[in-house]
């Protein structure tokens, strides 16, 4: 059980969105820089250095930290880019940095001792030994949890580690494990740990075919849709697939998380900090998302229920259709 | 006939936003309001990248014309066209002249109308990612596009949006729709 | 003596404990491969089948004058698959490991880095080296180039390309064969086991993708990436791994095993490949670092 109040980690994909966050209530905001430094490296998306340098003035002016993601693999030959986006991160004034390579964790550990270290999700480490191994070689203070982990799992865990733990309560849903996912490069040739990206926008199409339109990334066929159906983007893991004999979602419907009822239960195992995904959305997205769990956030602190999180945000999950995940264990 | 799911007809007067100012025709004019933009605001071109030099064709579909654009900072070019010319566009996007407006000035968020159909989109994703997280993090307004500081720009800015805002109340409250 | 040494790595599918004593058993007697893995890497509920009879195959390949890694869990949850990890990794032998998680128990330790371990770069691959990592087989996305680059700058530990096989592309909590037969992990009755390739996954237009095994995503089509001798020691690459199927693995091992040797052309090893019955049609995309799906040599 967390005796301090739980902490509220919101997304900011553009300077514009890291005002919004704050001023709706975030307690930490986390961006990126503008390259593959972090994972979700879309066009016209995150900051300049001085960009960065602006919204860190701006969260500490209104009493929110910043984190910033380096949260991808750095590529051979080329280790000095990441090491440089910490140094820059560490200089803006930052007040953590999310990482999972080993190169950058090192990198971060030896050269700037006084700015936190978080491990970042792409980092998969679910159990004691992995995060215990992370914390003795590189001194990190937090652990960002896979998302597939159970209540009770996670209030195992945080009994067994000293690190802190963050957990994802809302916004787009992984369903493989974070960080160790190739499914994009098979299909287009980038991918989360090569590129900071999945399914990249230059390789979907929108076909329209006299069955409807068929959204495809490097040609091979997501999904359809009927006309007069809203389209989706063709996220390879989110499609309708064939598998002995059925045609189903086959590895997750697409929905999207809402642990907005499991605060409590997430305050009571042990999670320090909440997490909000959504880098890429936007301001009105993110404003309302955060203003929400601010609410229900402070209602569980005061010790009581959290207020209908779930009708207040229907209407911004994808497809409006929403899932606990794996905190509740039926998912598996 | 109108089919049962079209969207709300633009009522006259709104058809009459559109000045031409100083006697220039419209694609001047926003030529030289996207340059003055990139003068006093470099940062949405840096932004934008190497998708400011990308074309991107608007074709509001209650408008008799469509426009082509090439967002590339004081090289900046809008120019008016005939609705068959928008072809060779990167990106074409294509929608009721409401619903652009709106997104533009943030009323509208850009990923509900384009998944819900309203707009529709075509062509390279990736710029079209490019110019809507650019236009997200711009938090423009109509008189950023129109050069004006002060008074002035808080009198447009309300006026315009103003006006948008009830032409918008007054184009779905129309009889006859949907 | 051949420069360049033939793995076989872990078998990733549920195969019964008589399957994979024939298996191991014609390996140890015929194929031309200098060391195997063997172990369960996917799914610990497959553990108790498998455990049994991994002694009497290990004794077996080791007789036959195999060099034996154990392979360990690449995503282990429970408190018994934690566990497993920490025992083999009290082993002498080599052991592979393929999460964070074991690296604490085997740090000091010599041990191979199996491709579900995020190597990357040469930093994170001296970071592993100096715990111990002998060899590196880094994840199947990194190109044949980029290889030879981390074999250039980390010469104490050897590369290894994986060659041969339907590709690993993720792991997930869930389980896709039970999902299939609408069934809950805690309760899949084991269907996977029908399986002994994965299951194929193919899209609304019928266009071969994916494949599924138990919580693994792999590649329907099949990697069969062929370097020749000479390519292979310019990059400095020392070790092949092949991943097992139900196809004849024992040619697999002698066609590498010929064009390892330089004794086979690049093309001829590729044609003889593909009079095998492999699960999917051949690709090597991800070695020429392009979308892994794509065959840049003709068949």
């Amino acid at each position: 059980m967390t005796t301090t109040r739980m902490e509220l980690v919101c997304p900011a994909g553009t300077p514009a969105t890291l005002r919004a966050a704050v001023q709706a209530g975030a307690d930490a905001v986390y961006c990126g820089f503008r390259d593959e430094t972090n994972a979700r490296n879309f066009p016209g998306l995150n900051f300049s250095r001085d960009e960065l340098a602006e919204g860190v003035r701006f969260a500490h002016g209104h009493g929110s930290k910043v984190l910033v993601a380096i949260n991808t693999f750095a590529r051979v030959d080329e280790v000095d880019i990441w090491k440089k986006a910490a140094d820059m991160a560490a200089e803006s004034g930052a007040d953590a940095i999310i990482a999972a390579d080993f190169a950058v964790l090192e990198h971060v550990a030896k050269n700037h001792k006084q700015i936190r270290l978080h491990l970042s999700v792409q980092a998969a480490a679910a159990t004691p030994e992995a995060i215990e191994f992370y914390a003795a070689h590189f001194g990190v203070r937090r652990v960002v949890l896979p998302r597939v982990l159970s209540l009770q799992e996670i209030a195992a865990l945080n009994r067994a580690i000293d690190v802190e733990t963050e957990a994802f309560v809302f916004g787009g849903l992984c369903v493989m494990i974070e960080g160790r996912c190739y499914l994009s490069s098979y299909a287009t040739g980038k991918s989360p740990n090569l590129n900071g990206v999945c399914s990249p926008p230059e390789m979907v199409s929108y076909d329209e075919e006299p069955n409807g339109t068929a959204a495809r990334l490097s040609g091979f066929t997501i999904d359809r849709y009927e006309r007069g159906q809203p389209v989706g983007y063709p996220t390879l893991c989110k499609g309708k697939f064939k598998a002995g004999g059925k045609t189903s979602h086959l590895f997750e419907d697409p929905v999207s998380l809402n642990a907005g009822g499991m605060i409590s239960g997430l305050k009571g195992a042990g999670v320090t900090a909440l997490k909000i995904e959504g880098r890429q959305r936007g301001k009105g997205y993110v404003s309302e998302v955060v203003r929400a769990f601010r609410k229900a956030l402070d209602a569980v602190e005061a010790g009581g229920d959290a207020v209908d999180v779930d009708r207040l945000l229907a209407g911004q999950s994808e497809g409006a259709r929403q899932t606990a995940g794996a905190y509740e264990k039926k998912w598996r | 006939m109108r089919s049962p799911n079209a969207e709300p007809l633009l009522p006259g007067f709104v058809r009459r936003l559109f000045p031409t100012v100083a006697g220039l025709p419209l694609g001047p004019l926003l030529t030289l309001s996207l340059r003055s933009l990139a003068g006093r605001r470099p940062g949405l071109f840096e932004r934008l990248g190497e998708y400011r030099s990308a074309c991107f064709g608007i074709d509001p579909v209650d408008l008799a014309f469509a426009f082509r654009v090439v967002p590339d900072g004081q090289r900046s070019s809008v120019r008016v066209v005939s609705k068959d010319n928008t072809a060779g566009a990167d990106v074409l996007i294509r929608g009721p002249l409401l619903t652009l407006l709106g997104l533009l000035d943030g009323t509208l968020d850009g990923d509900a109308m384009f998944f819900s159909r309203i707009i529709s989109i075509s062509g390279r994703t990736e710029a079209v990612l490019a110019l809507r997280n650019t236009i997200e993090d711009a938090e423009l307004r109509p008189s950023d596009l129109l050069g004006l500081h002060g008074i002035l720009a808080r009198c447009v800015d309300t006026g315009v949006l103003g006006t948008l805002g009830a032409a918008r109340r007054l184009a779905d409250n129309s009889p006859g729709e949907a | 003596m051949s420069e360049i040494a033939l793995t076989l790595g872990p078998v990733f599918f549920h195969w019964s404990s008589d399957r994979l004593q024939d298996f191991y058993r014609r390996i140890a007697d015929e194929a031309p491969i200098e060391r195997v893995h063997v172990g369960e890497v996917v799914c610990g509920k497959r553990m108790p089948f498998s455990d049994p009879a991994w002694p009497a195959i290990i004794e077996r390949l080791e007789r036959g004058g195999k060099q034996v890694v154990l392979s360990t869990l690449a995503a282990p949850a429970t408190v018994r698959e934690r566990r497993s990890i920490e025992d083999l990794c009290g082993d002498e032998r080599l052991v592979e490991i393929n999460d964070v998680s074991g690296l604490r128990s085997r740090s000091g330790k010599p041990f191979v880095a199996g491709p579900f371990l995020n190597v990357y770069n040469e930093a994170s691959a001296q970071f592993l080296i100096q715990l111990g990592a002998q060899t590196i087989c880094p994840p199947v996305e990194l190109s044949f180039a980029a290889i030879g680059i981390l074999s250039s700058k980390c010469p104490e530990a050897q590369f290894e390309i994986f060659a041969f096989g339907r590709l690993p592309l993720a792991l997930s909590g869930r389980c896709y064969h039970a999902r299939i037969h609408r069934l809950h992990k805690d309760s899949c009755q084991f269907t996977c086991e029908k399986d002994p390739d994965g299951l194929s996954v193919d899209t609304l237009d019928d266009q071969q993708f994916l494949a599924v095994n138990g919580v693994q995503t792999l590649s329907n089509q099949v990697q069969a990436f062929c370097p020749s001798l000479a390519a292979l020691t310019s990059k400095g690459i020392r070790r092949i791994r092949l991943s097992p199927h139900t196809c004849n693995m024992v040619e697999v091992a002698r066609i590498y095993r010929r064009l390892a040797d330089g004794k086979e052309e690049p093309d001829d090893a590729r044609f003889a490949l593909s009079c095998l019955d492999l699960p999917g049609t051949m690709v090597d995309g991800y070695a020429h670092g392009k979308p892994g799906w794509q065959a840049t040599a003709p068949a």
